[in-house]
């Protein structure tokens, strides 16, 4: 399990030396378990689901907002009930999870690594090219992340993927700014005079030392970063922007239960709700860990 | 290191505040005497005649009043005008009502009229100019005497009365004509109605005060308050809480935990319908492919192809489950009973076993893909409707993708040609008018078929309907659309879905609150509870 | 003439800003679709309606057209009409301005004390229990979507409790030429849910930061210096740890505040609220382009008036830093 959460975390090349110092570190504590959990109720999904909730011959229309525990024309239960269009709340949450996950960890990493790009280059060259990536970053912070999306989404067209590249496109600023900081400090430091007084090849300098010197916050806003997007897919879906209609992520099927929230229907929007929040909380809570180990000041500590 | 000495004070102080804040939340909320309306309908500007919208008209008709206006049952009543006949084939002669007085005191006259006319017609140059149709047959329009007015037009114009019923009276200023710049900023509004205008934010509130000298008597309310209020969860709470004695469309499903805390509810059938509509001109169309994507050749203009989906349609989830029962099935444009509606057309009941025969037969043995369009929000049941009709139609092996997008994205793609299916929505005053729009073949000249962007064409319709249309309003006009719409119903040029409800809550404070079909809200529909 | 040349680079930043974000918004929102089917009836209207308010928008122009048009109109101070209101843009916005105005401050003065108190407490006893919950809670908070959030306190306070109400702006009163609700008892009601859904994520986020800094001070040798020298720990923390943590706190203050101005969208339209943020969201929706020109370049020009102030309360805490 420990491995998984990990894989997730830290799914990107070159980081196998970080990551094998947090293999030994990493003890399982609550919310390891909660998200290893998630995690594999995500994969295994269509084998334990009591009904694919993105089939609409599996949905049944005369079977919407049946409370928990109504046993549904299907001849199963619905655990949790169904929501307004007869879809299994239960499934949903579990097919739900799949697709949040995955647009959440894809976009952030993708911001991550593009906003890394960004930073270390923004700094190490400075100049014009510094003067330019920040005017972007600024231009990118100061617009509505909500404006931003709908204009992509808009522009792109619908679709999962769509989302995903919205979201990129909304965080990679955060990082370029951060990462572009602290890569700052980096350069003014002796090492980078020895690699450049070396005549060391530029491109090596970034990467082999600029890059692995200046990851360290990037690692830690990802946690923070998966936990915003999850949040923001949500908040899209809210505002009528996000996945598909006839395939809810976990954000979206809280915000289709919200229409129901006053109805006494509490179930549709009450369960993923619960879900979305020890989703997002326990990978928070595993963000903070990481982040405790990989501070310096608290592991000499 | 002053700040922080500012902090801790800070601290202090918002705890105090926080604390005296929660003490003051126990007081109840206080009731005037006034009548407290949340209303759906951002009122956009106090034009009357900026735009065609029943976000402005509905409340704007508590301050403004028409020569005509229509009942609850869409028949036309005496307005501003006590009277009106058409005293030759291009010519109507309207009688006004003596002794109204606008709200600054000043006499309503037929100069008034010709006024309010030439303003829609020649001198607004409002964008939206969706006034201008209503006027736009009138060739003059010339006072005989202070108290009537005589109408000439360009050709016969049967429902010239209906025409009217949608316009505002203005009073005619001593030079000049009021521009949309001038009503909305300081200017106050000045019409005849039961309320006069207080004061308002656009988009915000609006606020109306009795008018004692109104023509009818005085109104029931002193004064009214109406929040705009656009989230309907916060309508329901607003209503809930009791903040408000009425509160406007409300959506359905929330009902029933209304009545539950003691909400009252009046709702009626729409003067509208939800509807599925087909691209049926063009051979190949966007969105619409084989099981394995490949594009096919425009299946929907096939006859047995509309009929299997009309037939794997279950407008009994979308009314019950969706609606939760505030909605009626569709058979026609107009519910069943209002005037030009047939008696015959009844809602198709579903058929899976046929439709899948049909579809069959048709050539489509394993079905297709298509996408289904269609807006977010806009009506109610939207894109719950999108859903629950891709789950019917997997049942007989058709694919569809729904897609739900905000009202302009829809209306922009649609116009362009995007979709090749979509669901829409038509509201008009008389079925003609939806039947023009929404199935006569486009025509420029007739202004008809602004809604037909699936290129229906059907040259036997469009004769029925405009012979029908030439027909005095009565009984044999109504019997000659009924007829129409039951031979174009007959080819699918739409698959009707439903006519939602327009559902009204309203408080202890309400005796009985009279609902319209054409979506209304305003004060005169309340009637204060007796003591 | 050091701030002289601070200045004129920041607003040379600033217009830079500007224009970029114009460009990108204005082709944007055009993109998005066409905005005369939401100011005529498009279930009435006829082509020829909508040919004639597509001229009567000035729409029927080439994009770049539109563009220049907007341009040389903002030179002279012009917006444009809202599509929509028939107002003028700017007039809408200020209109907004005091609503969201009342509703941030009034969130951050909740938010700003709570959490830098919360903070510096759970900070200085780093791995007690009280520590333990601070963290907790700040992370639970943060991991609710806003929209949940304000959907959870309107059902919970003022559905089922009944105490508050749910959404709206209550009453108002005129001050300083505007209508303020924060002046009078029922405005006052009507404020409290929603600035709490856009305080409680502010004081996690304050919190965090505030402890994190606490933290990281009462490492450092002069902390140690003062505990040995017999200062009370109330005055070390007050007087030694506040002021070297505020740099970021106040940071974070200034930009959060910046955000609530613009972007309470989500929390703005739940509640009803007639601020900023809804209007955006809503013209936006209506693709009224003028109203969100000047919307945006209002949360533009607030953006870089905060990190001007930002810079300057900098300088003003921390010495060692001097602007650039």
């Amino acid at each position: 399990m420990k491995a998984i959460v990990l894989r997730i975390l830290l799914q990107r090349p070159g980081l196998d030396r970080t990551a094998g110092l947090f293999r030994l570190r990493l003890r399982a504590g609550g919310s390891q378990i909660v998200l290893a959990a998630f995690v594999l109720v995500a994969i295994l999904a269509p084998l334990i689901s009591p009904q694919n909730p993105y089939d609409p011959l599996q949905v049944l229309g005369w079977d919407a907002s049946s409370p928990p525990g109504t046993v549904g024309s299907g001849g199963y239960a619905y655990i949790l009930g169904t929501d307004g269009l007869g879809r299994d709340i239960l499934s949903t949450i579990f097919y739900g999870l799949r697709i949040s996950l995955v647009v959440s960890i894809v976009s952030s990493l993708a911001a991550a690594m593009i906003g890394l790009a960004a930073g270390v280059t923004a700094a190490y060259f400075g100049r014009w090219i510094d003067a330019v990536i920040m005017r972007l970053v600024d231009l990118q912070l100061s617009l509505p992340t909500i404006l931003v999306a709908l204009i992509a989404i808009v522009t792109l067209g619908p679709g999962v993927d769509r989302i995903i590249l919205a979201l990129i496109i909304v965080q990679w600023a955060v990082y370029a700014r951060m990462v572009r900081g602290v890569a700052l400090s980096e350069t003014r430091k002796s090492y980078m005079d020895a690699a450049q007084l070396l005549r060391m090849p530029t491109l090596r300098i970034l990467l082999r030392h600029l890059l692995p010197n200046s990851i360290a916050p990037a690692l830690t806003l990802l946690p923070i970063e998966i936990g915003h997007a999850i949040a923001l897919e949500a908040t899209l879906s809210f505002l009528g922007l996000g996945v598909p209609l006839d395939k809810p992520s976990l954000g979206s099927a809280v915000a289709n239960g919200f229409q129901y929230l006053m109805t006494g229907q509490y179930w549709i929007s009450l369960f993923p709700g619960l879900a979305l929040l020890c989703l997002v909380a326990s990978i928070n809570f595993v963000g903070d860990d990481l982040r405790r180990r990989l501070d310096p000041r608290s592991a000499a500590r | 290191m002053k700040s922080l000495r500012a902090l801790h004070v800070g601290l202090r102080l918002a705890a105090t505040v926080l604390i005296g804040l929660l003490a003051m939340t126990a007081s109840g909320v206080q009731a005037g005497d006034g009548l407290r309306i949340a209303t759906a309908y951002k009122l956009m500007t106090l034009d009357p005649h900026y735009a065609n919208l029943n976000e402005n008209t509905s409340l704007l008709s508590q301050i403004y009043e028409r020569l005509v206006f229509q009942d609850e049952e869409l028949q036309l009543q005496p307005g501003l005008a006590v009277g009106w006949e058409a005293v030759s084939t291009t010519s109507w002669m309207f009688k006004l009502r003596a002794d109204v007085r606008f709200h600054d005191g000043s006499p309503f006259t037929a100069e008034d009229v010709v006024y309010t006319v030439e303003r829609i017609r020649d001198q607004l140059k409002s964008p939206s100019g969706g006034y201008r149709s209503y006027v736009s047959a009138i060739k003059s329009v010339s006072v005989v005497d202070p108290l009537a007015v005589v109408f000439k037009t360009d050709g016969s114009v049967p429902n010239l009365p209906l025409a009217l019923s949608s316009v505002f009276i203005m009073k005619k200023p001593v030079q000049g004509f009021a521009t949309t710049e001038a009503l909305n900023g300081g200017m106050a509004p000045n019409g005849t109605g039961p309320y006069r205008f207080e004061g308002w934010a656009s988009g915000e509130y609006l606020q109306l005060a009795a008018n004692t000298d109104y023509w009818a008597g005085a109104p029931a309310w002193p004064d009214v308050t109406i929040r705009v209020i656009e989230s309907p969860a916060a309508r329901v709470a607003a209503i809930t809480t009791g903040e408000v004695d009425v509160a406007d469309a409300l959506p359905a499903r929330d009902v029933a935990a209304l009545k539950k805390r003691g909400v009252k509810i009046a709702s009626v059938g729409a003067a509208r319908i939800n509807f599925l509509q087909f691209e049926m001109e063009s051979h190949t169309l966007p969105g619409v492919t084989d099981k394995a994507g490949a594009a096919i050749a425009n299946p929907f203009r096939k006859l047995a192809v509309r009929q299997a989906l009309a037939l794997a349609t279950d407008r009994g989830i979308l009314v019950d489950k969706i609606l939760a029962g505030y909605g009626t099935a569709a058979a026609q444009v107009f519910p069943n009973g209002l005037p030009g509606t047939s008696d015959k057309l009844l809602p198709i009941a579903p058929d899976v076993t046929t439709a899948k025969k049909l579809l069959a037969e048709a050539g489509y043995p394993d079905g297709f893909r298509v996408l289904l369009a269609g807006p977010a929000g806009r009506y109610p049941g939207d894109s719950e409707s999108l859903q629950a009709i891709t789950q019917n139609w997997a049942r007989i092996g058709i694919t569809v993708e729904p897609q739900a997008v905000p009202f302009s994205v829809f209306n922009t793609k649609r116009a362009a040609g995007e979709y090749g299916l979509w669901y829409g929505g038509a509201s008009g005053e008389a079925v003609d008018i939806i039947l023009d729009a929404l199935l006569a073949s486009p025509d420029k000249a007739r202004g008809t078929g602004a809604l037909n962007f699936g290129h229906y064409r059907n040259a036997t319709f469009n004769a029925m309907l405009s012979k029908a249309e030439s027909i005095e309003a009565g009984p044999v006009r109504d019997a000659a659309l009924a007829d129409a719409t039951e031979f174009v119903m007959a080819d699918l040029p739409i698959i009707p879905l439903y006519h939602f409800h327009h559902v009204t809550g309203y408080g202890p404070r309400i005796g009985a609150y009279l609902m319209h079909p054409r979506g209304w809200t305003t004060a005169m529909q309340a009637e204060p509870a007796q003591e | 003439m050091y701030w002289a040349t601070i200045a004129s680079g920041r607003l040379a930043q600033a217009a830079l800003l500007l224009l970029a974000m114009s460009l990108i918004a204005f082709i944007g929102i055009h993109s998005i679709g066409n905005p005369v089917f939401n100011v005529v009836n498009i279930e009435t209207a006829t082509a020829e309606d909508i040919r004639q308010a597509t001229t009567a928008l000035g729409l029927d122009q080439p994009v770049w057209k539109q563009y220049f048009l907007f341009l040389s109109n903002i030179v002279r101070g012009e917006f444009g009409t809202s599509y929509i209101y028939h107002q003028p843009a700017v007039d809408l916005v200020l209109g907004k301005l005091p609503a969201t105005l009342e509703l941030a401050v009034f969130a951050m003065l909740v938010a700003a004390p709570v959490g830098v108190g919360l903070g510096l407490l759970a900070g200085r006893n780093e791995g007690s229990a009280f520590d333990r919950v601070v963290l907790r809670f700040c992370v639970l908070v943060a991991s609710v979507p806003s929209f949940w959030l304000s959907m959870m306190l309107i059902l919970g306070l003022a559905v089922l409790a009944g105490w508050l109400p749910s959404g709206g702006r209550g009453d108002s009163m005129l001050a300083f030429g505007q209508e303020w609700s924060v002046l009078t008892g029922d405005g006052l009601r009507h404020i409290i849910l929603p600035a709490l859904a856009l305080a409680l994520p502010n004081i996690a986020l304050i919190c965090r930061l505030a402890r994190a800094g606490t933290i990281e001070v009462q490492g450092q040798e002069f902390t140690r210096f003062c505990r040995a020298k017999g200062l009370s720990a109330r005055r070390i923390l007050m007087r030694h740890t506040l002021p070297n943590i505020s740099i970021p706190i106040v940071t974070i203050i200034a930009l959060q505040f910046g955000g609530m101005l613009a972007f309470a969208v989500v929390v703005e339209t739940i509640f009803a609220w007639p601020g900023v943020g809804k209007l955006l969201i809503d013209s936006i929706q209506l693709l009224d382009r003028p109203v969100v020109m000047a919307t945006l370049t209002f949360v533009a020009v607030a953006f870089v008036t905060l990190n001007a102030l930002v810079d300057l309360l900098y300088a003003i805490l921390d010495p060692r830093v001097r602007l650039s």
